[in-house]
């Protein structure tokens, strides 16, 4: 068996990739990963410039876009990104909860 | 190979149409899903039944899986000689070291086994979960993982290879937390990128310390007299015990705050420890020491509920 060395990094979000990038990363369409965009789940950092820039985090969020889209059969685009943000809002609430608690 | 019976998994009949085929994954997804379920075994019947839609959806691997033939669940068996020549593109497997799932898997990057022209394939992003205790989490640590991944050999062949992996996990991880390491999920085929694999961090609670974001909390007990005085006391940090100064006149739940002694951020800076002042009350069991009590209480005119009145 062989034994390989790696360094585990941190998700930065100083880091961005492109669309295609995070479409290639995520495999999802691109009418998915556009709808994500457009619904807030993923926050484009290039919309200035009208190239779409991504934080890397946003891999976090299209990978889980991808999960639930392939556990839960969910064809309809516009419905995942509605689920990717009730998501959001669960876990942002949750960790909301977890610091009102200390931690606890 | 031990022969699955992905029909009777999802409950449906062998001439069923996609249709009725996706309306029992989905029934079956929303019944063990590990997110919303509470049966037990949830998420290893989350994986059958995910393994068998996988298959099942696709027409080409569904043809590919029938063709397969029909044994009793669990039973050994080999593929028809010419299966590999009809659905994977004359590609060949070590059937010995693969199961159902990876023969599937395998087919899917690679076009079920037709060449799709020379186009690159990425290879996919794994994912494991990191059991870490605080103290890891705090100061970082190395530790080992196996995994066993398909790897294709140079005649295209499919075999699980089991790898080793001693991983740097960085300082100042947090439960909940992914990491990402760079390059090592499965390899990419045609000059395509390899994947990445994911770590999903699960930091075991500390019976002293809570972690609040980059902050460390962590409760400090002092004698009435201590509170009121105020005092020089020890302290546990995770880096090692400190001796703190505690102001005259502390009061319970007031938290002194320690700089820079919480958890590290990927920027190099590091969170607080906050000590949370609590008083503890002493069991007065000997006559001097209550007569002390009795002294104060005759000499002092402090009124704790002031407030309420």
């Amino acid at each position: 068996m062989t034994l390989e060395f790696a360094q585990a990094v941190y998700i930065d979000d100083g880091e961005t990739i492109t669309f295609a990038q995070l479409v290639e990363r995520s495999g999802l369409t691109a009418d998915e990963l556009g709808n994500l965009i457009e619904c807030g789940a993923m926050p484009d950092e290039g919309a200035s410039t009208g190239v779409a820039r991504l934080g890397e985090r946003c891999i976090l969020v299209a990978r889980t876009a991808r999960r639930l889209r392939d556990e839960f059969a969910l064809e309809d685009s516009h419905a995942l990104a509605v689920v990717v943000r009730l998501t959001q809002r669960i876990e942002a609430l949750e960790a909301e909860l977890h610091r009102r608690r200390g931690g606890r | 190979m031990k022969y699955k019976d992905y029909y009777a998994t999802l409950g449906v009949a062998r001439d069923a149409d996609a249709d009725a085929i996706k309306t029992a994954y989905r029934k079956l997804a929303r019944k063990f899903h590990p997110d919303v379920s509470k049966e037990a075994n949830a998420e290893e019947k989350f994986k059958e039944v995910g393994e068998a839609y996988e298959t099942l959806k696709d027409p080409e691997k569904r043809a590919a899986y029938d063709q397969l033939g029909q044994y009793a669940a669990g039973a050994d068996f080999r593929p028809p000689p010419d299966w590999g020549q009809a659905h994977a593109g004359g590609q060949q497997f070590s059937f010995d070291d693969l199961d159902l799932a990876d023969l599937f898997a395998g087919l899917a990057g690679r076009g079920g086994g037709a060449p799709r022209g020379e186009r690159p394939i990425p290879g996919n992003d794994y994912e494991a979960a990191v059991h870490l205790t605080f103290e890891q989490a705090f100061a970082g640590t190395e530790l080992e993982l196996d995994l066993a991944a398909i790897e294709y050999d140079e005649q295209g062949r499919a075999r699980r290879v089991p790898h080793r992996m001693k991983l740097r996990v960085p300082s100042g991880v947090t439960d909940g937390q992914k990491l990402r390491v760079p390059g090592k999920g499965g390899k990419g085929l045609r000059g395509g990128r390899d994947g990445d694999l994911y770590l999903d961090i699960e930091v075991a609670a500390h019976p002293v310390f809570r972690v609040d974001g980059m902050d460390i909390h962590v409760d400090l007990p002092l004698a009435p007299w201590e509170a009121v005085l105020g005092a020089s006391v020890e302290l546990p940090t995770p880096a090692g015990r400190v001796t703190l100064k505690v102001p005259a006149g502390t009061r319970a739940g007031q938290k002194l705050r320690l700089g820079g002694r919480g958890m590290a951020r990927p920027d190099g800076t590091k969170g607080d420890l906050y000590a949370q002042a609590q008083i503890a009350v002493p069991t007065v069991t000997d006559e001097p020491q209550r007569k002390l009590y009795e002294a104060l209480r005759d000499a002092s005119n402090f009124d704790p509920r002031a407030h309420l009145s």
